[in-house]
């Protein structure tokens, strides 16, 4: 057979392509349930690390943190307008309106409330995300029961550049979110603002409201502030609310 | 779709061609130190020796799949566009991997992220498929691709593990510096985790590998 021939080129060329894009797509949806799970047990790992109620590298197994996480960690319904936690269904969050008015975005959000051993409410974890420089990053940061200070922030979704952006994850970077607060001496709502270059400890409005900003990541770091914030606002009414 | 392969011909199983297509790779003409392929992976994943492990073990996967595929159907692929069959291929390969290990090892597959998607521009997989599986039959083919997988894997594994003793003071996630070098003053070197360790380091071992297996530049 001449395998050269035009037509054969293009039969053979559309069966090679027919038949691998069905063995992927088939792989594809056979492991899809599979991998929605391990990404759902990632985001209640980060859910937990951002509360501090487990360490980055925990060596508990996964049924364990499962269980963890279903008995100290629930999630909740913010009515954003009245600042109450309500019953019944968040409303599906939408990234792109969000962007351009965060009014937008829904009354009503999912948070989610990290409970002590005893029952007693330890941190309450809220999702954020927003763009960064190449892509949308989610992360969760988590408030103690005060409403304002931080108690840690994770970040498990993000496209940003290994060792620039990416070092969003950097657990040395993300513990100096610990301890800031996101409300002003007058109860304003004033978020966390990742600083260009480091924080002068001497000045007191920085040392309570600023983070070192990642080298290298200036529009990473700038994406950060905005969306922490603007996350932080659609919540606004519920988190200044004592 | 064909997974494994017979031997062609009566040839016994492992004769002296089938030794030479899987151990030549690793030693004598070792894909990373002396043909100096496959760099860029070699220097990105290896921070760390698990990281590195799951990526050598795929790159065995993924070549011996493509080396399979490939010398099953080389009598049948038109010459003008074996190149693009090939990546169709090694495409089909890394996509599978890396659906695998986001279902079963989400944590790596975070880890290595990108790279392992960038196997498929990995020179060593296509450079096999064009030298070895277009002109052989599957079983040499098979062990060709192990063989040159495994060359690959054991050089980043070796970088993976000194620059996680020498950049974390652990390896696979224990420590094994003792905390009483520590407190004798004793720190990390932040290099090794950086990208110019890996490059003084990968440069230290093809010297070595080339200085033992006595390489001559031809």
């Amino acid at each position: 057979m001449n395998t050269n021939s035009n037509s054969y080129v293009m039969v053979f060329a559309v069966t090679m392509c027919v038949t691998v894009s069905s063995a992927l797509a088939f792989l594809a949806t056979s492991l899809k349930s599979k991998q929605e799970a391990a990404a759902e047990f990632d985001r209640q790992k980060n859910v937990m690390m951002a509360a501090g109620l487990i360490e980055r590298g925990d060596p508990r197994m996964r049924e364990d943190l499962e269980k963890l996480y279903a008995d100290r960690v629930k999630q909740v319904v913010v009515d954003t307008i009245d600042g109450v936690i309500v019953d019944g269904e968040a409303d599906a969050l939408n990234e792109a309106a969000a962007e351009k008015d965060p009014e937008q975005s829904g009354r009503y959000r999912s948070i989610e409330q990290a409970m002590t051993e005893g029952g007693k409410l330890d941190a309450i974890i809220l999702p954020v995300s927003g763009k960064g420089l190449w892509s949308t990053c989610y992360g969760y940061l988590a408030l103690a029961g005060d409403k304002n200070t931080v108690k840690g922030i994770q970040f498990y979704k993000h496209g940003e550049t290994p060792g620039l952006g990416g070092e969003i994850e950097n657990a040395t970077w993300t513990a100096m979110w610990k301890g800031k607060k996101i409300l002003d001496d007058k109860g304003e709502l004033v978020s966390v603002t990742v600083k260009k270059g480091k924080v002068d400890q001497q000045k007191p409005v920085e040392k309570k409201h600023f983070v070192d900003g990642l080298a290298g990541a200036t529009i990473t770091s700038n994406g950060v502030s905005k969306f922490v914030l603007s996350d932080l606002k659609a919540l606004g009414t519920y988190l200044q609310k004592k | 779709m064909t997974s494994t392969a017979a031997p062609e011909t009566k040839a016994p199983l492992f004769g002296e061609q089938e030794k030479k297509a899987i151990l030549d790779p690793l030693w004598d003409d070792n894909p990373i130190s002396l043909q100096m392929l496959g760099i860029c992976s070699a220097l990105a994943v290896t921070t760390r020796l698990d990281v590195s492990i799951v990526m050598g073990i795929s790159v065995i996967c993924v070549m011996a799949m493509a080396n399979v595929i490939i010398s099953l159907l080389r009598h049948m692929i038109p010459s003008k566009i074996r190149i693009i069959v090939q990546l169709v291929v090694i495409s089909g390969a890394v996509i599978i991997v890396d659906q695998v290990l986001r279902a079963y090892a989400y944590d790596l597959a975070k880890q290595l992220g990108v790279f392992i998607s960038l196997i498929i521009t990995n020179c060593i997989v296509m450079g096999r498929l064009e030298a070895y599986a277009m002109a052989n039959p599957p079983w040499r083919s098979l062990l060709d691709g192990i063989g040159n997988g495994l060359g690959y894997a054991w050089i980043i594994c070796v970088v993976g593990a000194v620059r996680e003793i020498f950049g974390s003071g652990k390896l696979l996630g224990f420590q094994v510096i003792p905390d009483a070098m520590y407190e004798a003053g004793y720190v990390n070197n932040g290099l090794m985790v950086l990208a110019p360790g890996a490059f003084i380091l990968l440069g230290v071992i093809v010297w070595v590998q080339r200085a033992i297996s006595g390489y001559v530049e031809k």
